[in-house]
C-alpha cells in the first residue's frame, strides 16, 4: 500500500485551486469601471469644449474686449497668481456669487484683471462668464498674449459632509478617493505650456488632461478660440477636475469590492461545504473498502456508503460492492472447499466401507483378510484426514452460536496439565501459574480444545524426553489486560519466514513423516479460539535458541 | 417373522451393500432411492425400523420431510438418519424431527446394526409388560438398559440412543473421569472432541429440561467428563 497522503485536505486543496479562477471576475469588474471611466472623461472632455464654445461664441466678435493691454510685468502676474490662489480657496466655500454681489465682494475672481483692464469691458466678460459659471467648473478667458483677461468659477467642489463611517475609510485603503485638497493655483507653465489653450490661439479647440501642481487631482482643461472674423481674439479655457468621475469610479470600484468579497465568502463557503462533502464520501468509502477485507483477508462487511448515491461516487460504491460479492462468493467458495469435499467424499468412502464390510463377512481365503485389513486401514486414515478437515470450518461455524461463560483458566490450565500428564507418557510438564483465579469470559470447551493443540503441536516438536512448559501470566497490552497461556518445548527453532503464517490453515513445518495424518489445522484453530477470546496467538524462538514457545492470549474483563 | 427395515437412500451403492448386509442378518429389507417413491409404499404397509438419509436426490432436506410424515403416520416407529451430513444443526433439526438416533455414514456396518437392534429391543419393551431388567440406579437417575430409557426423578429423559450409552457409560462409575475417546468408543460413535462436546451439552439440556438444577455431569478440562458421585 502507497503512504497514505493527506486525502481530503488533498481535495480541498484542489478545489481551493481551481476557485481561484474566480479572481478573474473581479479583473474583469475592474477593468469594466475602467473603461467607463475613460468613456466618461471623454464625455467631460467633450462637455467643457462644449462649454467653451458656448463662452467663445457670447466673447465672439468682439475685439474691443480682447484688446485689453494689461502691463506686462511678472510682479502683476504674480500679485494675480496669489490673489487667484486666495480665490480660489474662498470660492471653494461659498458659492459662485451673483453678478450684482460681486462687486461687493472684494475676493471675486473677476476682480483679477481689473488692474490691467478698463473698468466696464472686465466688467462685460464678468457679467458674460458668471451667466456661465459652474461651481465645478473655472473658466478663463486668456488674449492671444497669454493673458488671463477674466476667471471664474472654482476647481474646488463643495466637500461631501458626510463623515467617512468605518467601513468606508477601511476601503479607503485600498481604493484612494477623490480629494477636494488640492493645490488650485494656475501654474506658471500652464499658460505657456498648455497644449490645448496653444492650440486654442491658433484656431483649434482642444482639450487636455493634466495634474495640478500638487499632483493630487487631476484636472481637464479644454480650450475654445474665439473668433473675431477669421482672427483668434483669445481664448476661452474651461477647467474642471475629474473628481467627480473619479469618485463615481471609486464608488463603483468599493461596491464592486464588496460584491466580489461576498460573491468570494458565499462561493467560498459553498466550495468548502461541497469538498468536505465529498471528501467525507470519498473518506467513508475508503475506509469501509479497506475495512471490508480483514487482516486474515477475510471479507467482514458489505460496502454501503454512499451505495445509493446516483454520481460517480455511488457507482463507485456499487462497483466496490460487486467486486467485494464476487470476491466473497470466491473466498465463500475456498473456505468451504475443504468441509465441501470431506461431505463429498464421505459418500464413496461409506461406499468403500460398507463394501469392505460385507466382504469381511463372506467366507474368505487368508491372504484377502490381509488386504482387506490394510484397506481398512487406509479408509481409517482417510476418515481421520476429514474429520480434521471439516474440524476447522465446523468450529467457525460453531462459534458464532457459542455461548459465553465465566470460568478460571488457571484451573482449566492446570486441570488439563492434569490430563496431559497422562496422555503424553513420553513428557514431563512443568506448569507456572499466578497466584489466584484468572476469570475468562468464554468457552472453558473452547479453551481446553486450544490448549490441546498447543500442547499437541509442542509435543510433536519437542526433543524426546525433555519437560513441556505451560505457564499462565497477565500482561498489560495496548488494548487492556489480557492472560497469556504459553506453551515452550525443546526443540528445533521455527524458521523464520514460517513464524508468521503458522496460524495459517493448512500450514504446517512438520517434517513428513508415518503415522497421523497432519493438514497444519491445529495451530489454526487454536487462533479461531484465541480470537474468539478477544486474544491472539504467538509463536516465538526462545532466546537460547534451543526451543519454541507458542503462547494464546485471553482478553480479561 | 421377520422383522421389516425400510431404507432410503439415494446412493445405490451404499444401498445395495446396506440391504446386503442387512439381509444377511435376518432382516427383511425394503429399499427406495427416493422420498416420493418410499413415501407411497410406506403409506401401504409400514416397516418396522425406518433408516433414512437426509439429502435424497434433487431434495436436499427430503429426509428430513419424510421423516415427518413417518411420524405423523405412527408415534412409536424407530426412525435413525444414516447421512453424510455432520454439522450440529443438521443433529439437532434431525432429532428434532422425530429420530430415534443420528448417525454420519463414518459409521460401520457392525455399529449400525447394533443400533438397530438395540432400538428393536427398546420397542419391544416398551410394548411388553414391566419385567426384570438390566438397570442401574444413581440416585434420582434410573437407567433401563434393557429398553435404552432414562428417568431422572422418575420423569422419563426422552434421550436417543447415543445420548443414553454416554449416559450409561458416565453413571456407571460415578465419579471415574470419562475420556471423550471412551465416550465415543461407548456410544459407539466416530466423530470429533467438538461433536463430543456438543452431545454433552444437549444431554445437560435434557436433563435441565426435566429438572432445572441438574448438574450431574461435571467438565473435567483436559480429561474428558464424570457423573458427579452423589
Amino acid at each position: 500500500m502507497r503512504p497514505r497522503l493527506g486525502f481530503s485536505p488533498g481535495l480541498r486543496a484542489q478545489l481551493a485551486l481551481v476557485a481561484l479562477t474566480l479572481l478573474a471576475l473581479p479583473w474583469a469588474g475592474y477593468r469594466y469601471v475602467k473603461e467607463m471611466e475613460r468613456f466618461l472623461l471623454e464625455g467631460q472632455e467633450q462637455a467643457q469644449i462644449a462649454t467653451a464654445r458656448a463662452i467663445a461664441t457670447a466673447l465672439n466678435g468682439r475685439p474691443q474686449l480682447m484688446r485689453l493691454q494689461p502691463a506686462i510685468d511678472s510682479e502683476l502676474r504674480k500679485e494675480a497668481e496669489a490673489e487667484l490662489q486666495q480665490l480660489a480657496a474662498a470660492h471653494g466655500q461659498t458659492p459662485a456669487p451673483a453678478v450684482g454681489a460681486a462687486a461687493a465682494a472684494p475676493s471675486e475672481s473677476r476682480e483679477i484683471a481689473r488692474e490691467s483692464a478698463p473698468h466696464e469691458q472686465v466688467a462685460e466678460i464678468d457679467a458674460i462668464l458668471a451667466g456661465l459659471e459652474r461651481s465645478t467648473a473655472r473658466i478663463w478667458v486668456v488674449n492671444r498674449d497669454y493673458r488671463v483677461l477674466a476667471l471664474a468659477g472654482s476647481l474646488k467642489r463643495p466637500e461631501a459632509a458626510a463623515a467617512p463611517d468605518f467601513w468606508q475609510k477601511l476601503l479607503g485603503l485600498l481604493i484612494k478617493r477623490p480629494t477636494e485638497d488640492f493645490d488650485a493655483a494656475i501654474a506658471a507653465d500652464v499658460l505657456a505650456t498648455g497644449r490645448e489653450i496653444a492650440g486654442a490661439l491658433q484656431g483649434t479647440p482642444g482639450a487636455r488632461v493634466r495634474n495640478t501642481p500638487d499632483g493630487r487631482a487631476v484636472v481637464v482643461s479644454a480650450a475654445y478660440p474665439i473668433w473675431n472674423g477669421e482672427d483668434v481674439l483669445g481664448a476661452v479655457v474651461v477647467e474642471e477636475t475629474t473628481n467627480s468621475i473619479l469618485s463615481v469610479r471609486s464608488k463603483a470600484l468599493e461596491r464592486l469590492l464588496l460584491v466580489t468579497l461576498a460573491a468570494f465568502a458565499i462561493a467560498a463557503a459553498v466550495l468548502l461545504a461541497f469538498a468536505t462533502r465529498l471528501s467525507h464520501r470519498i473518506r467513508r468509502l475508503r475506509d469501509e473498502a479497506e475495512s471490508a477485507i480483514d487482516a486474515r483477508g477475510r471479507l467482514t462487511t458489505r460496502i454501503d456508503a454512499g451505495s445509493d448515491a446516483r454520481d460517480e461516487i455511488g457507482d463507485l460504491s456499487r462497483s466496490f460492492s460487486t467486486v467485494l460479492a464476487r470476491l466473497s462468493q470466491h473466498h465463500a467458495y475456498l473456505e468451504s472447499m475443504a468441509s465441501r469435499l470431506s461431505h463429498e467424499l464421505r459418500t464413496p468412502i461409506a461406499v468403500v466401507r460398507s463394501s469392505l464390510e460385507n466382504l469381511d463377512l463372506q467366507p474368505l481365503p487368508g491372504e484377502a483378510r490381509v488386504y482387506i485389513g490394510r484397506a481398512e486401514q487406509g479408509l481409517a486414515r482417510l476418515n481421520t484426514i476429514l474429520t480434521r478437515m471439516s474440524e476447522a470450518t465446523r468450529l467457525e461455524q460453531g462459534l458464532a452460536a457459542q455461548e459465553r461463560e465465566r470460568f478460571d483458566l488457571a484451573a482449566l490450565v492446570a486441570g488439563c496439565v492434569e490430563g496431559y500428564r497422562g496422555a503424553y507418557p513420553g513428557h514431563a510438564f512443568e506448569l507456572r501459574l499466578p497466584g489466584g483465579a484468572i476469570e475468562v469470559d468464554g468457552a472453558p470447551d473452547l479453551a481446553a480444545q486450544l490448549l490441546d493443540k498447543l500442547v499437541a503441536n509442542a509435543a510433536d516438536f519437542s526433543v524426546p524426553g525433555a519437560a513441556i512448559a505451560v505457564s499462565v501470566e497477565r500482561e498489560e497490552e495496548q488494548e487492556g489486560r489480557v492472560a497469556r497461556v504459553s506453551v515452550q518445548n525443546q526443540g528445533p527453532p521455527l524458521p523464520d519466514e514460517m513464524r508468521g503464517k503458522l496460524f495459517e490453515s493448512m500450514i504446517s513445518v512438520r517434517k513428513e513423516r508415518g503415522g497421523e495424518p497432519h493438514l497444519g489445522l491445529g495451530l489454526y484453530i487454536a487462533r479461531l479460539i484465541a480470537e474468539f477470546h478477544g486474544g491472539s496467538v504467538r509463536a516465538d524462538n526462545l532466546p537460547s535458541g534451543g526451543g519454541v514457545a507458542v503462547s494464546a492470549t485471553f482478553r480479561l474483563g | 417373522m421377520p422383522r421389516r427395515i425400510a431404507i432410503v437412500e439415494d446412493d445405490p451403492a451404499i444401498r445395495a451393500n446396506t440391504v446386503d448386509a442387512l439381509k444377511r442378518h435376518g432382516y427383511e429389507v425394503a429399499a427406495y432411492a427416493d422420498r416420493a417413491e418410499a413415501l407411497a409404499a410406506l403409506r401401504v404397509r409400514l416397516p418396522d425400523l425406518a433408516v433414512i438419509d437426509i439429502g435424497l436426490g434433487d431434495e436436499f432436506d427430503g429426509g428430513f420431510a419424510l421423516c415427518r410424515e413417518l411420524r405423523a403416520l405412527s408415534p412409536a416407529l424407530p426412525i435413525i438418519f444414516l447421512t453424510a451430513r455432520d454439522s450440529d444443526f443438521d443433529v439437532v433439526a434431525g432429532l428434532r424431527m422425530g429420530a430415534d438416533d443420528y448417525l454420519t455414514k463414518d459409521v460401520s456396518l457392525p455399529h449400525l446394526l447394533a443400533r438397530i437392534a438395540a432400538l428393536f429391543r427398546r420397542a419391544e419393551l416398551a410394548r411388553e409388560p414391566q419385567q426384570a431388567a438390566d438397570v442401574i440406579e444413581r440416585g434420582p437417575l434410573r437407567l433401563d438398559a434393557q429398553r435404552l430409557a432414562a428417568t431422572w426423578r422418575g420423569a422419563p429423559v426422552p434421550l436417543t440412543l447415543t445420548e443414553f450409552w454416554m449416559v450409561h457409560t458416565l453413571a456407571k462409575f460415578p465419579g471415574h473421569v470419562k475420556q471423550r475417546e471412551q465416550l465415543m468408543r461407548d456410544a459407539n460413535l466416530v466423530v470429533d472432541d467438538g461433536t463430543i462436546t456438543s452431545h454433552i451439552k444437549r444431554l445437560r439440556k435434557k436433563f435441565q429440561a426435566v429438572d432445572p438444577d441438574f448438574e450431574q455431569i461435571e467438565t473435567v478440562y483436559g480429561m474428558g467428563y464424570r457423573w458427579k458421585a452423589a
